[in-house]
């Protein structure tokens, strides 16, 4: 694997255009999005990254139908993700959401056929479409020596690379994948973040959840920094991380370093900045 | 992606699965859980020639047959066709229907313990059957009122809980209070009911197989004819709703309209089987838990579970007629008594769910 590389990966083929527009979003009476435009880049990794309950989470599901905007839209090609059917966003976008569990003794075939059913019908249930869907995305996240294995006798990142293949599986433009990595160890953390690289270098649209700054910088395209519902700062990460962004967002107070190998920035936390002191003095600029 | 196909790729199915293929359309079989289904068909049938041939008067297996058609001798066919057929198609469907209503209620919650037992549809139709009889002087059926019982459960259950499914558990919690409240409120009238009457209402609190609405059944039959379909058209959904809310949102599946027609067939299905038999209970929870146990993971068993409730009926019922004859136990007693330990010997052995 190389390091990820921005300027020799193949044209992106602008297959979707997602956007955000005047987005709010929000449980009853709490609102956890405010008013926002974001756009994703086609055939891009884009990370989503900011502190917990800054809305991240929430943004990524209304990108996938999860949620109703309790004003504005999603926009695929234009049109509100609300108007349209279903099942044809399900051929559009795909989701791995947090925290995704499957039924016991289910085998890594069976969970990656599931990622088909939006392309399936009552009377069309296997067509050979299907077939070589499944065997592309059983390839594709290294898979096929596991395929017949129940997916609980699997490690946590052969498992995460299931549930990865299953969304690849339904051939989507936009790939939508919710902290991925969390609960992981560091090897099976880049397992999931190589395929995730590989999957926009075949020109799909990625949009990740991720909890971990340095290693949004190094896998992602583009950085989305959300606070408070809101977006902080947006753009390549060596334009955007800053320790002026990192006592904003976290609030803690940090040295941003270069990474010797892939050139990206790298947070090297120093301390936790007081809420009292963050309040008082504001970030420099 | 598309383009690196080869034009005619090959539709092989995935292992385990027979595809029926014609033109363009496709439909795959599970292999485990057809012959599951198999399996457990032809043990239902041996159970029903049992079944008719074990009684006061024993007949041979083989005569039964002919019985049931008319022939052979006119003892025997009194015997089958009026006293013993009616009683076997009755334990047939309305195990059926509980077994259908189990592993629906099982895979909309997320969880084996959410039953019509569980989730108060049972004590509803209890309570407003026992009600007909002792309480209230009304003409109307105790079965009539049984089915608007278990369905005015099934909507107070709903409506507290906000819903089944994501937050399954809360379902089959509330659940479980509606059916303690509506419970009581059957002893209540009971306690409070002249002697004769409450002697009435009885095999409205145990279930029973013996001497039931001739009507109860026919609709139990129609209901069936509909809901077995149905919840075999929704095979696939059902599939589905067994993973996670989000991933199968991001699936394109439409949730809430599968669950609702999901509570419908279950609500239906259980409702006409405790109107036609009264409450038997365990049948809806051991019924699919055999189902898959024999049909494998991948699959949710409908065809099965409703076999193998029809069967577990079967057996009890003539585990009740013969086992203290010439005394009769109802079958709702014979499957409490069976079945609590079995469910005990389920919970126990069942081996703990993830490793870390």
């Amino acid at each position: 694997m190389t390091s990820p590389d921005r300027t020799t990966g193949p044209d992106p083929t602008p297959g979707a255009d997602l956007r955000t527009e005047q987005l709010n979003l929000g449980y009853g009476e709490a609102r956890v999005v405010h008013a926002l435009d974001v756009a994703l880049p086609a055939g891009r990794v884009t990370a989503v990254v900011g502190p917990n309950g800054c809305g991240k989470s929430t943004l990524l599901g209304a990108l996938a139908r999860l949620h109703t905007p309790q004003s504005g839209a999603v926009l695929l090609d234009g049109r509100a993700l609300a108007t349209l059917r279903p099942r044809d966003v399900a051929r559009r976008i795909g989701l791995l959401p947090q925290d995704a569990d499957a039924p016991d003794g289910l085998t890594v075939r069976d969970l990656v056929r599931y990622g088909r059913h939006p392309h399936q019908g009552l009377l069309r249930q296997w067509s050979p479409e299907d077939a070589a869907a499944v065997s592309q995305a059983l390839a594709a996240a290294d898979l096929h020596d596991l395929a017949d294995r129940p997916l609980d006798t699997l490690s946590g990142g052969q498992r995460q690379r299931a549930w990865i293949a299953m969304v690849v599986a339904q051939e989507t433009d936009v790939v939508l994948l919710d902290e991925p990595t969390s609960a992981l160890d560091l090897g099976h953390q880049l397992e999931v973040l190589e395929l995730v690289h590989d999957l926009a270098r075949a020109g799909r649209t990625v949009v990740l959840v991720l909890h971990e700054l340095s290693t949004a910088c190094r896998y992602a395209d583009h950085l989305v920094a959300m606070l408070d519902g809101r977006i902080l700062a947006e753009g390549a990460p060596v334009d955007v991380v800053t320790p002026a962004l990192v006592r904003e967002l976290y609030g803690v107070e940090a040295v941003v370093l270069t990474d010797p190998v892939a050139g990206t920035p790298v947070v090297c936390p120093i301390r936790r900045v007081p809420a009292a002191e963050r309040t008082r003095q504001p970030a420099p600029a | 992606m598309t383009a690196t196909r080869p034009a005619t790729a090959p539709a092989t199915p995935p292992p385990g699965t027979w595809r029926v293929a014609a033109g363009g359309r496709s439909v795959l079989v599970d292999r485990r859980a057809a012959l599951a289904a198999t399996v457990l068909g032809v043990l239902v049938l041996l159970v029903v020639a049992v079944s008719l041939a074990i009684g006061t008067a024993r007949l041979s297996v083989l005569d039964t047959l002919p019985a049931a058609f008319g022939t052979g001798e006119t003892r025997d066919v009194l015997l089958v066709q009026k006293l013993r057929l009616p009683r076997v198609v009755a334990g047939v469907l309305v195990g059926g229907a509980l077994g259908i209503s189990g592993v629906l209620l099982q895979t909309l919650a997320r969880n084996r313990l959410a039953t019509p037992d569980t989730v108060g549809l049972n004590d509803g139709a209890t309570a407003f059957a026992v009600a007909s009889i002792v309480a209230v002087s009304t003409s109307l059926a105790p079965s009539a009122l049984a089915l608007v019982g278990a369905a005015t459960a099934a909507a107070l259950t709903l409506g507290l809980a906000g819903g089944a499914g994501q937050r399954g558990y809360r379902f089959l919690v509330v659940g479980l209070g509606v059916g303690a409240a509506l419970g009581a409120l059957t002893q209540l009238m009971l306690a409070r009911a002249p002697i004769d009457a409450a002697n009435q209402a009885f095999p409205w609190t145990v279930g029973s197989l013996n001497a039931r609405a001739p009507l109860a059944i026919a609709l139990l039959a129609a209901g069936l004819a509909v809901a077995l379909p149905v919840a075999v058209v929704l095979g696939r959904q059902l599939r589905m709703l067994r993973l996670a809310d989000a991933v199968v949102v991001g699936l394109g599946l439409r949730v809430a309209r599968v669950r609702i027609a999901v509570i419908g067939v279950a609500v239906v299905t259980a409702g006409l089987a405790i109107a036609a038999a009264g409450p038997l209970g365990l049948v809806a929870l051991i019924a699919p838990e055999m189902a898959r146990k024999a049909a494998g993971p991948r699959s949710v068993a409908v065809v099965g579970s409703a076999l193998a409730g029809a069967l577990v009926v079967l057996l009890a019922d003539l585990l009740g007629r013969t086992v203290a004859a010439p005394l009769e136990l109802p079958v709702g007693i014979v499957t409490a008594v069976v079945g609590g330990p079995y469910l005990l010997w389920l919970l126990l052995t069942t081996r703990t769910r993830r490793i870390p």
